[in-house]
């Protein structure tokens, strides 16, 4: 009875059957996309909290810039692990090999016996090594370079403070983290993970190898 | 927000004035039920109440799981432990997707459809809310006391103006109007209508659902969440390899990350010292200096557990703090190997008794591992040193030394608060108790272990979410969709006049009105009030000539039922 | 700032005198249900309906009272089953309240003296309590129901005058004074201060909220119960397995009125529970990092506002109105009190600001 009552005719609602289904295919559309969207920001969603989560020195990438892509090295000084002051400005002209490290982490004593090796074979030749030791203590850094026999000078960097300035060069994502620095101080190659004797001696070949 | 699908019998929805949704049938006569009307059929399913109805509870039983067991993301030390406690079991529940329910892919079925038949339900019905702003009223009926509320009297008015009268007192009340065309032959009427904003209010919510779903997407995509545990006097710079923890959006990278350095000056920690609650912490306070990049200016922040940290799009909260005793170890050749604050966490026994490690992997000849048990406020019990209070009032530590390999030579990355002991030999026979100063001279000549005292640590928490924002947005637009819908109601109110019961009688106007679901009731004290300031406005327009006796008046407001 | 001890003892004080005080109520609004005034006797509440009506709306131009009770006289045929007297509808407008409570009887009268009087002693230490701790008196399990619970009474009562359920009255009021008991003996705690990590601002908004939602939907969820007792009867006299007649049943409200009011106490309640939720996720924000992260509590709660949603639902769906949006509603409750006395106490999560070891 009430809907006798109030429906009338209501001549806006008449519409012509072509703008009908033209109109019921518009809101198939929207309705469509709208769930589309749904189910790609969903499926984006699910498993987005297991992406990403930092490889301490997991598996290894290693990556070579061309000449002219070359990022450049941002300066720094610090303290060695000795007490005196360097800083990285005095390296430029020669090869730098740059290798991030810390006693506490388990790659870097792994690596440390093939970082030996490659200094031992480079730095003959003019190749420097430096290290960064990074969230780590004097004492125990000391004791690090002892045992492994490290006969390369290493910079404090306890906050990591010099990790994230080159790490706006390049994608620094954990440690161990080894670069390898021209000689007009550039970034020519680098190494995310743990260093292989192969993988670090043929990218520092190549790098001296080129003119300087 | 009742009647998101609105009753096929309720007369104020448009759908049942127009036939927008075919039943499910063939295509084409005498065709078999194609693949198409499969489709048909199971939209119209998806997006009926009864589905929404059972997705609904679907919802609340998967997040009971949820609830009940550990998750991998907020608790994973407790899931490990469910692993050691329930052998068994746990590996099925994992396989089910238990340890993770919120994330997993059965439960985000749900929501999806849950949300796809919101959206197929929501969307036409903002069209047709669009549609309708334009559309009048109906046209009033002819029998206005058969309504459910209804009012009759008389006036002096002629019947049109008596009709101009009502239509400008309902027009000031906010009533959408109809006026009879020319083509009526009942001229004096109007029908008045009122409340579309509560299908307004209704979709405004629903869509405000939909918003925070996306903006939390928009957040796990483009937002980070990272950890960091902070020794008093150390400094952090915000960095990807200086972070404990780090998980980043799908879309986001490492060089997001503000570039700043924070470092913790001094924390302090003081508690309730007697009492019922003897014990409870009672402030926080860390006092920490950061810079917004390097290079920057230093500023000062006193963070606490209810304020953080805004910096670079980021913010930084105190998540947690505990004790970092400080040891030195000399080894067999008398040189310091190891000389740090060493972090230990607090275990569940309370009042800070904390557990932790020191591994020594460079002490000649064999490396060193200590496990130790520091104890704030150390009260012997029965041979057992216990805590009694949680603030460092008299500090001691427990330790069992340890010789051999600690496994960090090769192979997977360790935890810095677990002791490998598998191929290590134990160096004392029962744990060795220090006071700040004291050492623990190892067996052998292999060196000592000195506890030079302890300094506080706190965790900090590093979060950055572009979808916060916009989700507190929608979720207060729900909130008002929600009181919008709730509160106003959908309302027609009709007036006719005609002329009678006799030619010296003047006009009999009729006022009827109804209310669409008017369960939230109200609307007869609106009828009621409309009525009477109707009938005021007609009087004062045509006040009773004095002499006259006042006219017959027979007003009978019926009530039908609800 | 040091805890007033002595305003402490005077809330608990006027908490035992609210308990006696509302105690008494129940046994009035009992003592109406046997002695009282026979309610919904067809002729008489019809014939006072009519007049009370024309009375009202006078100013309209009623015309003698007997011509308009004779018009009325065929009820009309609604679409519920039930006989038109003061059932179908909700008369708040006809008598002013004052006069409703006198005319409903003197037990009536001394019930609703009774428990307004309680009501107020109940406020009063309610309000000294958080004088005595210096802050918004919720911040333990203890101070929280003795809050819900007087909410949950003021609430009912002003429901109770304005749709005149005096006969509800035994149910709801005996509810509160037996959740009241049991906080008092059981979980007691003295006043003291907070732990740090509540000492913000947000308290006094999310528990203030999440307080007032409960204490509001306390009330449906007695009425859901009191609505499927009579459902059930209602059915068991159709289906001839009792006898009709049964005197409670019949001065109850009927089924249609009972479902109503529950409608309507939830649509209240709703809203402020989602605020609640609301505000929970900002203080979360501000404290923890997150907006939401499935904390035990903060799902619970999800989960009862899914099934106050459902149950809004289910009486827009055919087939699911009446028994079964009930047993849904009643469901969200238990889910509410679940997360109050089982998952704050014993899941721990980073809520567990209960005070209960």
């Amino acid at each position: 009875m009430l809907r006798a009552l109030s429906r009338g005719t209501l001549p806006a609602r008449a519409l012509p059957v072509r703008a009908r289904r033209r109109r019921r295919v518009v809101l198939a559309a929207v309705v469509l996309a709208g769930v589309l969207l749904i189910v790609v920001l969903v499926t984006s969603l699910a498993g987005s909290g297991n992406s990403g989560v930092s490889t301490v020195g997991g598996n290894a990438s290693a990556v070579v810039y061309q000449a002219g892509h070359r990022p450049l090295a941002p300066e720094f000084t610090g303290t060695t692990l000795t007490g005196s002051k360097l800083s990285f400005s005095s390296y430029r002209g020669k090869v730098v090999v740059l290798n991030f490290w810390g006693s506490w982490c388990v790659p870097c004593r792994e690596e440390a016996p093939i970082l030996a090796a490659v200094a031992g074979k480079y730095q003959p030749s003019g190749v420097s090594f430096l290290g960064v030791d990074v969230r780590d203590t004097t004492a125990s850094a000391l004791a690090f370079t002892h045992s492994f026999h490290v006969a390369y000078p290493s910079v404090i960097d306890q906050s990591s403070a010099i990790t994230l300035d080159f790490t706006a060069k390049v994608p620094i994502a954990g440690t161990p983290t080894t670069l390898v620095v021209d000689r007009t101080g550039h970034i020519a190659g680098a190494v995310f993970g743990t260093v292989t004797y192969p993988g670090l001696t043929a990218i520092v070949a190549k790098v001296t190898a080129e003119g300087g | 927000m009742t009647d998101v699908r609105a009753p096929e019998t309720d007369p104020f929805d448009p759908a049942a004035e127009q036939d927008d949704h075919p039943r499910p049938g063939p295509s084409s006569p005498g065709a078999a039920f194609g693949p198409a009307d499969w489709l048909k059929w199971g939209w119209r399913q998806l997006t009926s109440m009864r589905i929404a109805l059972i997705l609904l509870f679907l919802l609340a039983l998967a997040s009971v799981p949820g609830s009940m067991l550990p998750q991998q993301g907020s608790n994973p030390s407790g899931v490990q432990q469910y692993y050691t406690s329930h052998p068994d079991l746990a590996p099925w529940l994992d396989r089910l997707g238990l340890f993770n329910v919120f994330a997993a892919p059965w439960f985000a079925a749900i929501y999806l459809l849950l949300f796809a038949s919101l959206v197929g339900c929501v969307v036409p019905r903002t069209f047709r809310l669009a549609g309708s702003a334009r559309t009048l009223p109906p046209r009033a009926p002819r029998h206005l006391a058969r309504l459910p509320r209804s009012a009759e009297y008389t006036t002096a008015l002629p019947p049109q103006e008596a009709v101009e009268v009502a239509a400008r007192v309902l027009s000031g009340r906010g009533f959408r109007l109809r006026r009879p065309d020319d083509a009526d032959s009942s001229q004096d009427w109007v029908s008045a209508e009122k409340g579309y904003l509560r299908e307004a209010g209704n979709l405004l919510f629903h869509l405000a659902l939909l918003g925070v779903l996306v903006s939390v997407a928009l957040g796990g995509l483009f937002g980070y969440k990272a950890d960091r545990l902070l020794v008093q006097g150390q400094s952090f710079a915000n960095t990807v390899s200086a972070l404990d923890e780090w998980h980043p959006g799908r879309f986001v990278t490492a060089a997001d990350l503000g570039p700043f350095t924070i470092k913790l000056n001094r924390f302090d920690a003081s508690y309730i010292a007697s009492g019922q609650q003897r014990g409870q912490p009672s402030s926080f306070d860390a006092r920490v200096t950061y810079t917004e990049h390097p290079g920057g200016p230093a500023r000062s922040f006193d963070l606490d557990v209810n304020r953080p940290l805004s910096v670079d799009g980021a913010k930084v909260y105190l998540i947690g703090h505990g004790y970092a005793p400080e040891f030195t170890v000399t080894d067999a050749r008398g040189h310091v190997v190891y000389k740090q604050p060493t972090p230990f966490v607090a275990g569940a026994s309370g009042n800070f008794l904390s557990e932790g490690v020191v591994k020594v992997p460079d002490a000649q000849p064999e490396q060193l591992g200590f496990t130790g048990v520091f104890v704030p406020t150390a009260v012997n019990v029965g041979g057992t040193l216990e805590s009694v209070f949680p603030a460092a009032d008299n500090p001691a530590v427990s330790l069992i030394a340890y010789a051999g390999n600690l496994g960090m030579d090769s192979g997977a990355p360790q935890s810095v608060y677990e002791l490998d002991t598998t191929a290590m030999h134990r160096l004392t026979a029962s744990p060795q108790v220090l006071q700040p100063g004291q050492s623990l001279k190892l067996p052998d000549g292999r060196g000592t272990i000195t506890f030079t005292g302890y300094v506080p640590w706190v965790s900090l928490a590093i979060t950055h979410d572009p979808g916060q924002l916009p989700a507190l947005i929608c979720g207060i637009a729900s909130l008002g969709g929600l009181l919008l819908s709730f509160m106003i109601r959908r309302r027609r109110v009709f007036v006719r006049a005609r002329s009678g019961p006799s030619a010296q009688n003047g006009t009999t106007v009729q006022v009827g009105g109804l209310a669409r679901t008017d369960a939230g009731g109200g609307f007869e004290a609106e009828f009621a009030g409309l009525a009477a300031e109707l009938r005021s406005a007609h009087e004062q327009a045509a006040p009773v000539p004095p002499g006259q006796p006042p006219p017959q008046q027979a007003a009978q407001p019926r009530h039908e039922g609800e | 700032m040091p805890v007033n001890v002595a305003l402490g003892h005077v809330s608990n004080a006027f908490l035992i005198a609210a308990l006696v005080i509302y105690s008494l109520s129940v046994v009035a609004f009992a003592g109406d249900f046997a002695f009282g005034r026979p309610r919904r006797a067809a002729a008489a509440a019809h014939g006072q309906q009519a007049r009370d009506r024309a009375a009202a709306l006078a100013s309209v131009g009623a015309a003698s009272a007997a011509g308009a009770a004779a018009d009325q006289a065929p009820a009309p045929a609604t679409a519920s089953a039930a006989p038109a007297d003061d059932a179908g509808t909700m008369p708040e407008l006809a008598v002013p309240a004052l006069r409703a409570i006198r005319e409903a009887g003197r037990w009536i009268v001394a019930a609703v003296a009774f428990a307004m009087l309680g009501a107020a002693a109940h406020t009063t230490a309610v309000i000294t309590r958080g004088l005595a701790v210096h802050r918004a008196p919720w911040g333990n399990m203890y101070e929280f129901v003795t809050a819900l619970t007087c909410v949950a009474a003021i609430f009912f009562l002003f429901a109770m005058i304005r749709y005149r359920v005096w006969t509800l009255g035994v149910f709801v009021m005996g509810a509160v004074v037996v959740t009241l008991g049991l906080a008092d003996t059981l979980i007691y705690t003295a006043p003291g201060d907070l732990v740090p990590a509540l000492q913000s601002y947000w308290l006094d908004i999310h528990v203030t909220a999440m307080t007032l939602a409960t204490g509001i939907f306390f009330v449906p969820a007695v009425l859901g119960f009191v609505y499927l007792w009579v459902d059930r009867y209602t059915r068991r006299v159709a289906a001839g397995q009792a006898a009709p007649g049964n005197g409670i049943v019949r001065r109850l409200p009927t089924i249609e009125q009972l479902d109503r009011l529950t409608y309507r106490t939830i649509v209240f309640g709703f809203p402020v529970w989602t605020f609640g939720v609301i505000a929970g996720a900002i203080w979360a924000d501000q404290a923890w990092g997150r907006y939401w992260g499935w904390d035990p509590v903060e799902t619970w709660a999800f989960i009862t506002w899914v099934l106050y949603a459902a149950f809004l639902h289910a009486r827009a769906t055919a087939g699911w109105r009446g028994r079964r949006a009930h047993y849904v509603q009643l469901l969200g409750f238990a889910s509410l009190i679940f997360n109050i006395l089982v998952v704050q106490v014993f899941i721990a999560g980073m809520h567990s600001y209960s005070g209960v070891s």
